[in-house]
């Protein structure tokens, strides 16, 4: 047998046991619920809750902001986000967040928005009056 | 329906560039057919008829896009808002210099930016490829009709929903969109431009677009010599081209890669040059096979191993670009990514494009499979080839790991296609998953790249070499653990992975730089390679360095301590509050965030860092200019621009990452401004006043009572203030006021001004951030200062120069002209004729006082400018000049005296609005991650001109 042939067999067997462990590192998007639960480290998409309180005051705390997230299974539920407010939060529809629960908030260390403008504006923009 | 005459709408451009794009569609089909031909035919007379015509659509082709470009451009320079393309990239505040970066924000732009490197490679090998010309071309070509298809914008079938064909970029606006501004013939002069992101408006989007898709349109030339052997059965020729361009493409594709991630460390606050994002990953990925392909091409050229991997690699590296462009093209990226485009309706057109490469690839490499040369002996176990072959195989799965795991989001959709109930998967932690397998591919390749330098093409005597071979290595091998040593004295490396990835780094190095010296001695045209793989090693410990001992000076676990709110994970907090002129330490530097500046729409400001020694004296100090830029209606905050101080053994890192909502929000801060509770106070000028100020500290009923004190000091009639510009016939009260409060210790000096401009009363109020105070003059200030005219009785009086009179007791004498009037509400104009008495005054004990009314005549009309003495309530007016007699015609009046109650309001609910919220982190070591990866694309670059030279001069 050619030695390129076992060679390749090595990593092919090398690729099954990365996809394998791989798997750990995946799941899917998690709900309030189970991340009380459970209490692990999860990601949750949800929709930003624009009728509750979002709270950012920097003089109190720079690297605390809180508003509500409603998940996928429709529970609504206070995250804290270690860090300070990001730029057009309000305007952000799908937020995806990784962190777990700890007591009665979400602690998220990470947050990506989804923003369907910022790339593409459906808008037509009217001049201003006296522009 | 009637059909509207439009007016104000430029449509010939548009004409031009629908005409441009089909034909240039046309062209290159022509193009990919006639050097179809001139190959299929390149024994027959009539090849030489085929490949002029494929010469002749290809150069017409070439002259289509430069048009397209051209109108595009000529568009957005002219601001024709009418096309849906200028609309969306182009506003009028939008500068000239980023008309380049607009054209390729979208999506269309960034097409053609990619049609047009395709048509200068083209171009390029037309001139230079010789035989290969016909085949290349023709391979090219094709892959410009399935681009240029994604620009076609036509509509196919019938019925209600036909199927468009790509997104034309010349649609006009009202094509695109039903909106009832459409309804009006001058749309045209009611709309704006969009503009730029303003994220994008720095000097990066300029360069680093148009480097990456030269990037990836330079792989297009490799995958074009692969199909090219493969279709004419010639295995070997097209080696060393081949060989030239994947250099070039390598390079060129790197530096673009690389300029990504500098933009995102230097210009975006992502604290970092690379997340493992999928947009990053996939523009990564095509890079690492064309490597591999380049190894293997290297092998092919010298021993005749590895053209079938040569072949793949090729054919992958094009495959990936077009799976790449999928990824990032057509939405399905979805919310793993924070750059992705958004889905435009081209998803099948871009599957297409897959699906005709991956089908073209496989059918043409099965049909010659058989027919690759391929030498029977195996490659030696002590040959280079064969090590080489391996480090291929390595990055190959480098390049297929990573693109499984950026993949999860089309497995997501492909399982719901077939089961709707299907809940997709997601990475929940993206860095740690790539680094971990990503940390072994480096590995391996450190140690191949290290070991197969000193190992020699087709050694079959490996035993002969083994002595000499070994001592390099294991001087090498030795040299790395005593770097490794070292290095750890600087950084703190705490996993063994990292340790063992460490010491490769450092192998690779030392050994290619062992190999420079002792075996090739220098000689330039063999250094390439070995220069790219001492860029890899520099690059490893770079990376090391800098992303396991980034450490966040902006902390301060002092001031923080008690006033944390929630939960704690203390090394997430990154962020520190910085008041103005109040320096905090923090990781042994003292900060002070000391002013801040503000220019159209971007605000920059000043962050000191002092470095203090043990005796407390200042050995460094800085400044950083971190900046923000406001959106155009300056309500919210559209970019934050980090800045970076450099050193050479690391970075320090700085960016604004939140201000107060008032400094965010205009319109917040007007709501804040109006929702203060002012309250009225009176004073009389040179008297103290004090008030008790009631604040609620909770609910329902506990409060505490502070006590003010205020004195207006002075009253002045030409105030300055920050935010004041004055104009003509403003008039302006300002006073000086001095406030102190029981709880603190001292007694601020505040001035605010209130001006009257027309019928508008503009309030400058001050603000004590100590106090969290906000003092403006309420307008009854006009009343206490100014007497109204109606209740001043003039008398007119006729003076001549020296001429002296009594009004109430007072002597007042005409002194004489002035003809350089000064007043405080009189501005110069050139024609202007004006003149002021000198009025002197003596009250009767004794005290003088001086007055200067002016007479003007501007535009030939009289006008006069009173003058007051306040202190006596004494007013004149300078109402004619009699030049016939030399004598002047004076008005006074003098009031009654009365005192100067000055009203003005104290709000003590205003939050200071005087500080940044800072990040800052320091990176070691990261210039040794750019100086090694510059290196590895010089490596790139070097040894693509030693080659070119090489053919020149065959």
């Amino acid at each position: 047998m050619k030695k390129i042939y076992i060679i390749a067999i090595v990593m092919i067997a090398a690729a099954i046991i990365l996809l394998t462990t791989a798997a750990e590192d995946m799941s899917t998007y998690s709900t309030f619920a189970d991340a009380a639960r459970s209490g692990d480290r999860v990601k949750i998409a949800g929709q930003l809750s624009k009728d509750k309180e979002m709270y950012y005051n920097p003089e109190k705390d720079p690297n605390y902001f809180s508003f509500y997230i409603r998940d996928t299974k429709g529970d609504e539920q206070k995250v804290v986000l270690l860090s300070e407010k990001p730029q057009d939060f309000e305007l952000s529809e799908q937020v995806v967040l990784t962190g777990q629960m700890k007591d009665d908030a979400f602690v998220a260390t990470d947050l990506l928005m989804k923003c369907p403008s910022k790339y593409k504006d459906e808008e037509v923009y009217i001049k201003e009056e006296g522009k | 329906m009637q059909e509207i005459q439009y007016v104000g709408e430029h449509l010939l451009p548009g004409r031009i560039g629908q005409v441009a794009i089909l034909l240039a569609f046309v062209a290159s089909l022509l193009a990919a057919v006639a050097y179809f031909f001139a190959t299929q035919r390149r024994s027959l007379p009539e090849a030489g008829q085929w490949l002029l015509i494929g010469r002749g659509a290809f150069l017409a082709h070439a002259l289509s896009v430069f048009a397209i470009i051209g109108v595009i451009f000529y568009a957005m320079a002219n601001q024709y808002f009418e096309y849906q393309y200028v609309q969306a990239h182009v506003s009028e505040e939008l500068p000239m210099k980023y008309i380049f970066s607009a054209f390729w924000e979208g999506q269309e732009g960034s097409f053609l930016l990619w049609m047009f490197w395709h048509v200068v490679l083209g171009l390029v090998l037309m001139a230079s490829a010789q035989r290969w010309e016909a085949p290349t071309l023709s391979v090219l070509s094709l892959i410009q009709l399935f681009i240029g298809s994604m620009i076609l914008g036509i509509y196919i079938g019938f019925g209600d929903e036909p199927t468009r064909i790509g997104s034309n970029p010349m649609m006009l606006l009202r094509d695109v969109m039903d909106a009832p501004i459409f309804a009006s013939a001058d749309y045209v002069s009611q709309i704006k431009g969009n503009g730029l992101n303003p994220l994008l408006q720095n000097y990066w989007m300029t360069i680093h677009p148009p480097t990456l898709f030269l990037g990836f349109a330079s792989t297009s030339i490799p995958f074009s010599y692969a199909i090219a052997g493969l279709w004419t059965n010639e295995h070997k020729g097209w080696h060393q081209p081949a060989l030239r361009w994947a250099l070039f493409s390598g390079a060129i594709l790197g530096t673009g890669i690389l300029m990504g991630g500098a933009w995102a460390y230097e210009a975006l606050s992502f604290g970092g040059y690379w997340a493992w994002d999928p947009v990053e990953n996939m523009s990564l990925v095509p890079w690492l096979v064309l490597l591999a392909g380049l190894h293997a091409n290297l092998i092919a050229k010298n021993t005749g191993h590895s053209v079938r991997s040569a072949y793949v690699y090729y054919l992958l590296t094009f495959i990936f670009i077009a799976y790449s462009t999928f990824l990032t093209r057509s939405g399905v990226l979805g919310d793993t990514s924070v750059h992705a485009f958004t889905e435009m309706g081209l998803e099948w057109q871009l599957i297409g494009f897959i699906a005709a490469f991956v089908l073209l690839s496989a059918i043409l490499l099965g049909a010659r499979y058989k027919q690759i040369p391929s030498p029977p002996k195996e490659e030696p176990t002590g040959s280079r080839e064969f090590w080489m072959f391996i480090g291929t195989l390595v990055l190959l799965f480098s390049a297929l790991i990573i693109t499984a795991s950026t993949s999860l989001p089309v497995y997501n959709k492909i399982r719901q296609a077939f089961n709707p109930l299907f809940e997709g998967r997601v990475i929940t932690d993206p860095i740690p998953h790539y680094n971990k397998y990503q940390i072994w591919i480096a590995v391996f390749i450190a140690l191949l790249s290290g070991i197969s330098q000193f190992l020699r093409y087709r050694e079959f005597n490996f035993s002969k070499y083994a002595r000499r071979f070994g001592l390099h290595i294991g001087i090498a091998l030795v040299l790395s653990a005593v770097m490794v040593f070292l290095t750890t004295r600087w950084i703190d490396v705490n996993a063994w992975q990292y340790v063992t990835l460490l010491f490769f780094g450092w192998f690779t190095l030392l050994a290619n730089a062992d190999y420079l010296i002792t075996f090739i001695k220098g000689n330039v045209r063999m250094a390439g390679s070995t220069l790219s793989h001492i860029g890899f090693g520099v690059m490893i410990i770079g990376i090391l360095a800098s992303g396991l001992n980034q450490r966040v000076i902006s902390k301060n676990f002092f001031v923080m301590d008690g006033l944390i709110e929630g939960a704690s994970d203390e090394q997430m907090r990154s962020n520190i509050l910085l008041f103005k002129g109040s320096p905090m330490v923090m990781e042994g530097y003292e900060v002070a965030y000391t002013q801040d500046t503000i220019d159209h729409f971007t605000r920059t400001f000043t962050v000191n860092y002092k470095r203090k020694n043990k005796k407390g004296e200042v050995v460094e100090s800085f400044d950083l200019h971190p900046n923000i830029l406001y959106d155009k209606s300056f309500t919210k905050v559209a970019a934050s621009n980090p800045s970076t101080k450099r050193y050479w053994d690391r970075d320090i890192f700085t960016h604004i990452a939140s201000l107060p909502q008032v400094e965010i929000d205009m319109d917040y801060r007007r709501q804040r401004e109006d929702s203060l509770n002012y309250r009225l106070h009176q004073a009389v000028v040179g008297e103290a006043i004090s008030f008790p100020d009631t604040v609620q500290l909770s609910n329902p009923d506990t409060f505490t009572i502070r006590t003010y004190r205020a004195a207006v000091v002075a009253i002045d009639r030409a105030p300055t203030h920050p935010d004041y510009t004055p104009e003509e016939g403003d008039i302006a009260i300002g006073a000086t006021i001095e406030v102190s409060r029981n709880d603190a210790d001292s007694v601020f000096t505040v001035h605010p001004v209130l001006v009257l401009r027309g019928q508008l009363l503009y309030s400058y109020p001050a603000q004590i951030n100590e106090l969290s105070t906000r003092i403006r003059l309420n307008d009854g200030v006009f009343d206490a200062v100014f007497t109204p005219e109606m209740n001043l009785d003039y008398q007119t009086f006729t003076f001549r120069q020296g001429d002296e009179i009594n009004l109430n007791g007072y002597r007042i004498r005409f002194a004489g002209f002035n003809r350089q009037p000064q007043h405080p509400n009189y501005q110069p104009r050139e024609d202007d004729i004006a003149v002021s008495a000198m009025m002197q005054v003596q009250a009767p004990d004794g005290q003088s006082y001086d007055a200067q009314p002016v007479y003007l005549i501007r535009d030939s009309r009289p006008f006069n400018l009173k003058d007051e003495i306040p202190e006596l309530g004494m007013h004149f007016r300078f109402t004619g000049i009699d030049p016939a007699t030399e004598s002047i015609e004076m008005m006074a009046a003098q009031a009654p005296p009365k005192p100067l109650v000055i009203p003005f309001e104290l709000a003590s609910n205003s939050l200071r609005s005087d500080y940044i919220v800072l990040e800052a982190i320091e990176f070691p070591g990261i210039n040794l991650f750019w100086a090694g990866s510059c290196l590895m694309m010089i490596g790139l670059l070097f040894s693509m001109f030693v080659r070119i030279r090489q053919w020149q001069q065959a």
